[in-house]
């Protein structure tokens, strides 16, 4: 298969046509099939990465705290299980993880202000992603997690926006205890202490 | 930053579409009414701030590190799922 161009797309050279035919047939700059446009990235934090237009998904305000991103694709890593990273097209250093809320929060029920419906355009509710953001902490050989309940991250699947949405009039918080496991290096101190030299 | 005095029942215009109202002031707490297009989201700076702080830190994230990135496999595009229906509400 031929190598991307420059541009981030794929074609298809004549090199790629058995050399008996590569002589009578001209192939054409655009491939019969309608395909969309690849976009090719090397992201720092998970390697090559490819996504196409209708892949994008538009936060036209921004973030808390990066208010200036506005394109960003959603993608899971092999290494990070039930996590979908927000990555930023803009800064591709930025990748935020969100999770479901529901896997561990199975009564988690968020009221939408009407300014989040109206501004996203939702109109039903299968319309929309609900997803929350996930912040690790290491001290002390643990690693503590958390996830803001308060304020969900809501796409519209549809329209492919989305919007972190603040909850209103609600007892959820932004640090709401996950998980508190020990670091590996932790564990086996611990289990050497124990069991000493066998 | 610009800095105005109002006296109790006065009010601010931002923009076209923005009105602050001073509704109450009693000793150290003034209540402020807010009239805005339901579009616009109002909150507690505060609340913001610490949602902001939550949201720099996850951005980086200790949650995989170079070594596991290295080893495993590219990143794959994530398919996105509708939330519950019976789970979510609008605030009436």
């Amino acid at each position: 298969m031929n190598m991307n161009s420059a541009l981030g797309t794929e074609t298809i050279s004549s090199s790629d046509m058995p050399n008996n035919l590569s002589k009578d047939v001209t192939m054409e700059s655009t491939t019969i099939r309608q395909t969309e446009v690849r976009h090719f990235v090397d992201l720092p934090r998970f390697g090559s990465f490819h996504y196409t237009d209708s892949e994008t998904i538009a936060f036209p305000w921004g973030l808390p705290g990066f208010a200036d991103l506005r394109r960003f694709v959603v993608l899971t890593s092999p290494s990070t299980e039930n996590v979908i990273w927000l990555q930023s097209l803009e800064r591709l250093e930025i990748a935020i993880p969100l999770t479901d809320p529901w896997r561990m929060f199975g009564d988690y029920s968020p009221s939408l202000p009407e300014s989040a419906l109206l501004s996203l355009e939702i109109q039903a509710p299968e319309d929309f992603a609900i997803m929350n953001v996930l912040v690790a902490e290491s001290a002390d050989g643990e690693v503590r997690q958390f996830l803001n309940l308060l304020a969900p991250v809501v796409i519209n699947l549809k329209k492919k926006i989305g919007r972190q949405v603040m909850l209103e009039g609600t007892t959820y918080t932004v640090r709401t205890p996950v998980a508190t496991y020990q670091t590996e290096a932790e564990t086996i101190d611990a289990f050497e202490a124990h069991h000493g030299d066998e | 930053m610009l800095v105005l005095s109002r006296k109790l029942n006065q009010s601010i215009m931002i923009g076209d579409d923005v009105e602050i109202i001073i509704v109450s002031v009693d000793r150290d707490q003034v209540k402020l009414g807010i009239k805005a297009p339901r579009e616009i989201a109002v909150h507690r700076s505060e609340v913001y701030q610490e949602i902001q702080r939550a949201n720099e830190s996850a951005a980086t994230s200790i949650l995989e590190t170079d070594d596991e990135k290295l080893e495993t496999g590219t990143a794959n595009p994530a398919v996105l799922r509708a939330a519950p229906k019976n789970k979510t509400t609008k605030t009436p």
